[in-house]
C-alpha cells in the first residue's frame, strides 16, 4: 500500500515538477511561431529525458551511486572536470533564470519591478533547503506545482482541433523561418532534458531509500510521470499556437507569454499564469540549488543528504548556499530572464554528449547494475542518443546566432 | 587489481563507515631493480589538484594556506590499513584520528550560529 501511495505521489509530483522556465519559454515561443508544428519536439525530447532518468534511477536503486558519484569512480576527475565546471555554470545561470522566473511571476501581480523581487526570491529558496526535508521539498512543491495544470485546462478550453494536433505530432519541414524552428526544436530538447533533473532523480532514489526490489516503482514514475509532466508542456505550446500565433505575438517576454490565458480565463488570466510560472520557477530553484550541492558533494565525497540535519553535512549545506548566492547575484545584474534561459538551454545542449556517454558504459556495469544492466533496446537508444546529442551540441551555437 | 579502475576516485569509509572522502591519489614507492609498491592512499583537495595540473594544485593549496589549513594537508591511509576494496574502499581508520574531517568540523562549528536548520 505504502509503494502504491509513493507511485501516486512520484507520479503526481512529477507532473507538478516538469515544466519550470526553460520549458514553459521554449514551448510558448514554439506555439506563437509554429503553431502545433513543433508538438513532436516536447513529445521527443520526453521520451529523451523519461529513458535517461529511469537508468538514473536505477544506477541509484541497485548500485547506490548517482549519476555524478559513478562517472567519478568509473571514468576518473580528468574526464568528469569540464563537464562537472560546465555543468555548474549551467546550474548558475539557470538557477538564476528560475529566480527570474519566479520574480517575474510576482511582479505580474505587484507591479512592482522584477529586480525588487529576486532577494525574496532567493530567501525563500534557501529559507525552504535550509529547513525542510527531502520529501518536502520534492512534494511538497510538486503538488503546489499542479498548478501548472492551468495550461492544459487553456488549452482544453481553446478546443483545439485533434487532427491538427496529430500532425503535430510528426517532424515536418516548415514553410517559413526553417532556422529559428530547428532552433527551437533543439532548445526544447535542452529545456526537457536537463543535466540537473538526472542526478537529482538519482540523489532523491537514495534520499527515499528505493531498493531494488522497487525498481518497477522507478520504471513507472520515469515514464508515467514524465509522460504526463510533457502534457502540461504541451499545453503551453498549444495555448500559445491557439491565442499568440492568429495575432502574430511573438513571445520576447513572460509578459507577453501571459496574454495566452486571456481568452480561456479572461480576468483570472494574469494571477493563474503568474502562480503557474512562479510555482514552476520556485521550484525548479530548489532542485537546481539543490542538485549543484549533490553533485559537489558526490563528486568529492562529502557527506551529503537532504535528510540529514544540515550542520551533519555542513560541506553539501555551504555548497547549495554558495550556488545560490552567486545565482541571486547574477540576477541581480538584472539580465532579461528569458534571455538568460535561453543561453542556458544552449549550454545545456552544447554538455548534453558528455551527459550522456557515461551511461552507456555505466548502464552496461554489472559491479553497480548486476542483473539489471541495459538490453539491447537500452543500448540502441544510448547510441542513438549520444549520435543525436553530438550533432545538437555542433549545431546548436549556429542556430543561437542565426535563429535565436 | 587495476589500480587506477578498482581504487583510485572510489569512495573511502572509516571503520565506522562514515564517508571519508574519496580515493584523490595513490602512493607508489620505487624501488632499485624492483617494481613500485603501493604506500597508501591519499585523500585531499591539494592532491586532487596536483593530479589534474600543478598550478590547480598550488591554488588549491593557497585557498587552504588563506583559510588557515595546514598547508599540503593531504590525509594518508597506509596499505595495511585498507579492509577491504569493493564499491566503496574500507579503511581501519576513523575520520577524527586522520584530519580528514578538518574542514567539515570547521563549518560544523560555523553552521551551528546560524538559526533554525533542519
Amino acid at each position: 500500500m505504502s509503494a502504491i501511495f509513493d507511485l501516486v505521489l512520484g507520479i503526481v509530483t512529477s507532473i507538478g515538477g516538469f515544466v519550470e522556465v526553460g520549458s514553459i519559454s521554449t514551448a510558448a515561443q514554439a506555439g506563437a511561431e509554429f503553431e502545433f508544428e513543433l508538438l513532436w519536439a516536447i513529445a521527443a525530447a520526453t521520451v529523451m529525458v523519461a529513458m535517461l532518468v529511469e537508468m538514473s534511477g536505477r544506477l541509484a536503486a541497485v548500485g547506490r551511486r548517482t549519476v555524478a558519484g559513478a562517472i567519478r569512480e568509473r571514468f576518473g576527475i580528468h574526464f568528469q572536470i569540464l563537464p562537472l565546471c560546465a555543468e555548474l555554470l549551467l546550474d548558475v545561470l539557470l538557477l538564476a533564470a528560475e529566480i527570474g522566473g519566479a520574480a517575474i511571476a510576482l511582479t505580474l501581480i505587484s507591479g512592482v519591478g522584477f529586480v525588487w523581487w529576486i532577494l525574496p526570491v532567493g530567501a525563500v529558496v534557501w529559507i525552504l533547503l535550509w529547513t525542510c526535508g527531502f520529501a518536502v521539498l520534492e512534494d511538497g512543491i510538486g503538488l503546489l506545482g499542479l498548478v501548472t495544470l492551468a495550461f492544459v485546462v487553456a488549452a482544453w478550453r481553446l478546443e483545439p482541433a485533434p487532427a491538427a494536433l496529430g500532425a503535430g505530432l510528426l517532424p515536418t519541414v516548415p514553410d517559413h523561418d526553417g532556422v529559428r524552428y530547428a532552433f527551437l526544436a533543439v532548445s526544447i530538447i535542452g529545456a526537457t532534458v536537463s543535466p540537473y533533473l538526472l542526478n537529482f532523480y538519482a540523489s532523491g532514489t537514495i534520499e527515499e531509500k528505493l531498493t531494488e526490489k522497487e525498481l518497477w516503482v522507478n520504471r513507472t514514475t520515469a515514464f508515467v510521470g514524465m509522460g504526463f509532466g510533457s502534457v502540461v508542456s504541451m499545453g503551453v505550446l498549444v495555448t500559445a499556437a491557439m491565442v499568440l500565433a492568429p495575432k502574430h505575438i511573438h513571445v520576447d517576454s513572460y509578459e507577453q507569454a501571459a496574454l495566452m490565458f486571456v481568452p480561456p480565463f479572461g480576468r483570472w488570466a494574469v494571477g493563474l499564469f503568474a502562480a503557474a510560472l512562479g510555482v514552476g520557477c520556485l521550484g525548479a530553484a530548489v532542485e537546481i540549488a539543490l542538485n549543484a550541492g549533490y553533485t559537489l558533494a558526490q563528486v568529492f565525497g562529502w557527506t551529503w543528504g537532504a535528510n540529514r540535519p544540515r550542520r551533519d553535512a555542513a560541506r553539501f549545506s555551504v555548497a547549495f548556499t554558495l550556488i545560490l548566492l552567486i545565482a541571486v547575484a547574477i540576477a541581480l545584474l538584472g539580465f532579461d530572464p528569458l534571455r538568460l534561459t535561453m543561453i542556458s538551454l544552449a549550454l545545456t545542449v552544447i554538455i548534453l554528449p558528455a551527459l550522456v556517454l557515461p551511461f552507456i558504459v555505466l548502464m552496461n556495469d554489472e559491479q553497480y547494475l548486476k542483473q539489471h544492466t541495459s538490453g539491447v533496446a537500452g543500448n540502441v537508444f544510448l547510441a542513438v542518443l549520444t549520435v543525436l546529442s553530438a550533432l545538437f551540441a555542433l549545431v546548436v551555437v549556429p542556430l543561437e546566432i542565426f535563429g535565436g | 587489481m587495476d589500480l587506477v579502475r578498482d581504487v583510485l576516485d572510489k569512495p573511502v569509509v572509516d571503520r565506522h563507515g562514515r564517508e571519508m572522502g574519496r580515493v584523490d591519489g595513490i602512493v607508489l614507492e620505487r624501488r632499485e631493480g624492483a617494481p613500485p609498491t603501493v604506500v597508501g592512499l591519499e585523500i585531499g583537495p591539494a592532491v586532487l589538484g596536483h593530479r589534474l595540473h600543478p598550478l590547480a594544485g598550488r591554488v588549491v593549496e593557497s585557498i587552504e594556506y588563506v583559510s588557515g589549513l595546514p598547508r599540503r594537508r593531504a590525509v594518508r591511509i597506509a596499505f595495511a590499513d585498507i579492509v577491504q576494496i569493493d564499491v566503496d574502499i574500507k579503511v581501519n581508520a576513523a575520520i577524527a584520528e586522520t584530519g580528514a574531517g578538518i574542514v567539515e568540523q570547521g563549518l560544523r562549528a560555523w553552521l551551528r550560529g546560524l538559526p533554525g536548520g533542519r
